[in-house]
Order: C-alpha cells, then structure tokens, then sequence
C-alpha cells in the first residue's frame, strides 16, 4: 500500500516535471521554431519518400514537372507520384511562411510594434510573390 | 532522368547541405553548377531546383542554430525586410533575361565571394565588445545580442554596425538569389561580418535563417512556371537535409575560418568552370 502510493507520488511527480517542460519549451519562442522548421523538413521528407514508393509500385517514370496547385488534390486523391512528390516540395517552400507567421505571434505578444510592423512587410512580399504569377 | 542520376544528385545536395549549414549560405553554390554542368540540367530548371534546396538548407540548419541560441532574431527580421523585396524583384527579372547573362552573373559573383571568404579572419580582437555608443537605429530596433560558441564555451556580448548598410546590401544579396536560385547567404555572411561586425558563427547561423525566406519569396514565382522538377528536388530535400545534420554539428565545435579558406578555393574554382564554360572554343 504504502508502496503503491510513493509509486504514485513519483507518476504523479514525473508527469508534473513533464508538464512544465512542455510548457516552458512552448515559452520559449526558440524552441518553437526549431519544432517548426525541423517539423516542416522532415514531413516533407516522409511525404516525397512516399512519392517514391508510390513511383516504385505504379512502376511509371519519375515526374519531370511539378504540377500547378490546382489539380493538386485531384492528384493526390489518385495517389499519383506526381502529387505527393509535388506535395512535398510545397510543404518545404510553406515552411518559412509558417515560420514567420510565428514570429509575428511571437512580435505582437511582446508588444514591439517596430518588429510587428517589419513582420508584416515580409509577410506581405511573401504572399505578394505567391500571387505574383500563379 | 534515371536512377544512378538522381542518386549521384543525392550525394551532392548532401554535400551540399554539409558546406551549405557550415558557411551560411544556402548550398546553390554547389547545386547549380553541378546540375548544369554534370548532369546538363537545364539552366532555368536547376535555379528552381535549387531554391527548394536552399529553403531545405535554411530550415534543416537554422532550426538547430535557433535552438543553440546562435541566430539574432531581431537582425535576421530587420534584413528580411529587405532580402525577400530584393528577392521579388530579381526572380521576376530573371525569367526575361538570357542564360548567357545568368552564367556570368553567376561566375562573376562567386569569384567575388571567394575573394571576401579568403579575405576575412576573426581574431578575439574583433570578437570582443566595442566600446562608444551603438548606431542609433541598432538601439532603436535592440539589434545587439548575445551567442554562446560551443568551441571555447563562452558567451559573447556584439553589437552591429552600419544597420542601414547592411540593410542595403541584403537587399541586393535578395535579388542575387531570386536571380539565381542562390541563397545570397555568401553575400549576407560577409556582409554582416565584415560590414555590421556581427561575430561570424552568429553571422553564419543568422544568414542561414534568413536564406530560407528569401529563397520561398522566389520559389513561389518559379514554381507556377513549372520549372520546378519534383524528381530533382526531392532528391535535393532528402540529400541536403541529411547534409545539414552533419554540417551544423562541425559549425558550433570548430573554428570556420580554417574551413574558409580551403572553401574559398573551392568557390573560385567553381566560378571560373562557370564562365569559362560559357566562353566560345571552350568545353568543359
């Protein structure tokens, strides 16, 4: 009895401990955009090594061109290589969007208007370049 | 393009993603020329290949640095300002100029880099915090800070120089880039280091942050053409972000400026193989 409630204590210890790492690694404006960069690559990676498996099995040639965005979904609702290969190449060029909407939270949260106001430039001439010729 | 192709394309973007984490730029460097000269990948093609390459540089390597607390933040926003403007405008230029123009573009700017990677040296002296008051805009925007160097652990106070300048040129690295599916991050290193006296690892590892958006800026304006390959860049992606791992790791236990030089070497050798290869009578 008196075993099973130390056991307890140190679960309910360890999972407290766990909690305010958690938090304190949410906090900390760094290590969120580790996760983030370090996540986009590596979905990116998972996502085009499966284009190559799906190359291997539908036995056709490895796509020349990216395909546009708009017969995106089309494409990787029939599983072509081409989809996910191409879904994987804009996962990673979405990547630093991501990034920068981050830290535009992370401006705003601060109160430095200076920042925010820079943020927001290099957001707008992300999403200028988007538009520009799609 | 066959297997044994895209597997060789593999080795070199991991190289690539070595040297690329390593020196702060983005890797194109070595991808252009190798694409195009190696594999005969059109020219256009491997600028747009390329830059999904740098985008996978930038973020592979800039993630660790962030996390080690060797990026500046603040500064690396300020130039942002500036490199995806320059970025915008030279990616739109470069779809209407000839190839010929991109191959001297290319060759001329990657002599100029190895001149400044040879030239620049970083002794304590420099390292260590000046003293007087800080330009007024750096105050204003707080760009000085702080970075740990894994290799002699300690802690260093800098504060940056010539905000305006720097500003300035990282405007026209952006248009580099957008122009030539390069990061700019060879333009921005020595830009910082030298121009705004940014000690060199928190240079690198700045430079490696920013390249990323500034290489996305262009990327969106190439990839509706269709010149992206996503054969080609996949490999890029998988080859460079193992690079990354490697070449992030001997940035933050070594000293860069033994690497530099021999680097420096390297880059003028590749400068030249580009314009010579464009000159009539000559093959490579």
């Amino acid at each position: 009895m008196i075993a099973a409630r130390g056991g307890l204590r140190l679960v309910q210890r360890r999972v407290a401990a766990l909690r305010r790492a958690v938090v304190a690694e949410v906090e900390d404006m760094n290590r969120l955009i580790y996760h983030i960069l370090r996540g986009g690559v590596v979905v990116s990676v998972a996502v085009l090594v499966f284009g190559f498996v799906l190359v291997a099995m539908t036995g056709r040639p490895i796509p020349e061109r990216s395909i546009p965005p708009r017969s995106l979904g089309d494409q990787l609702y029939h599983f072509t290589p081409e989809g996910y290969l191409s879904l994987g190449v804009l996962i990673l060029i979405f990547t630093p969007v991501v990034r920068v909407l981050l830290s535009l939270l992370s401006f705003v949260k601060e109160g430095d208007r200076m920042y925010v106001l820079m943020t927001l430039i290099v957001f707008a001439n992300l999403i200028t370049s988007l538009f520009l010729l799609a | 393009m066959s297997i044994a192709v895209l597997l060789i394309l593999a080795i070199a973007a991991f190289l690539a993603g070595i040297g690329g984490s390593y020196l702060g730029i983005g890797g194109g460097v070595f991808l252009i020329p190798f694409m195009t000269l190696v594999l005969s990948v059109n020219i256009k093609v491997a600028i747009a290949t390329s830059l999904i390459g740098v985008i996978a540089t930038s973020s592979g390597a800039a993630s660790v640095y962030v996390r080690d607390h060797l990026t500046n933040l603040r500064l690396a926003m300020f130039l942002e300002v500036a490199t995806t403007l320059g970025g915008i405008a030279g990616a739109l230029v470069g779809l209407r100029v000839p190839e010929l123009f991109l191959y001297f573009a290319f060759g001329v700017m990657v002599l100029y880099a190895a001149a400044a990677m040879a030239r620049v040296r970083e002794t304590a002296r420099q390292r260590a915090y000046q003293a007087g008051a800080e330009p007024r805009l750096t105050e204003r925007l707080k760009l000085s800070s702080v970075y740990f160097d894994q290799e002699d652990q300690g802690v260093y106070r800098y504060r940056v120089e010539r905000p305006v300048a720097g500003f300035g040129v990282s405007a026209a690295a952006g248009l580099f880039s957008g122009l030539l599916g390069v990061g700019g991050g060879f333009i921005k290193v020595p830009a910082m280091n030298i121009l705004m006296r940014v000690p060199m690892k928190a240079a690198v590892a700045t430079s490696n942050f920013m390249i990323g958006v500034t290489a996305a800026a262009s990327a969106f304006i190439y990839y509706p053409q269709g010149l992206v390959d996503p054969g080609l860049a996949a490999m890029v992606i998988i080859g460079v972000f193992s690079g990354t791992n490697l070449g992030t790791r001997l940035l933050e236990h070594s000293k860069a400026s033994n690497v530099r030089f021999a680097f420096a070497v390297f880059l003028a050798a590749m400068g030249l193989a580009m314009l010579l290869s464009r000159l009539p009578g000559v093959s490579i």
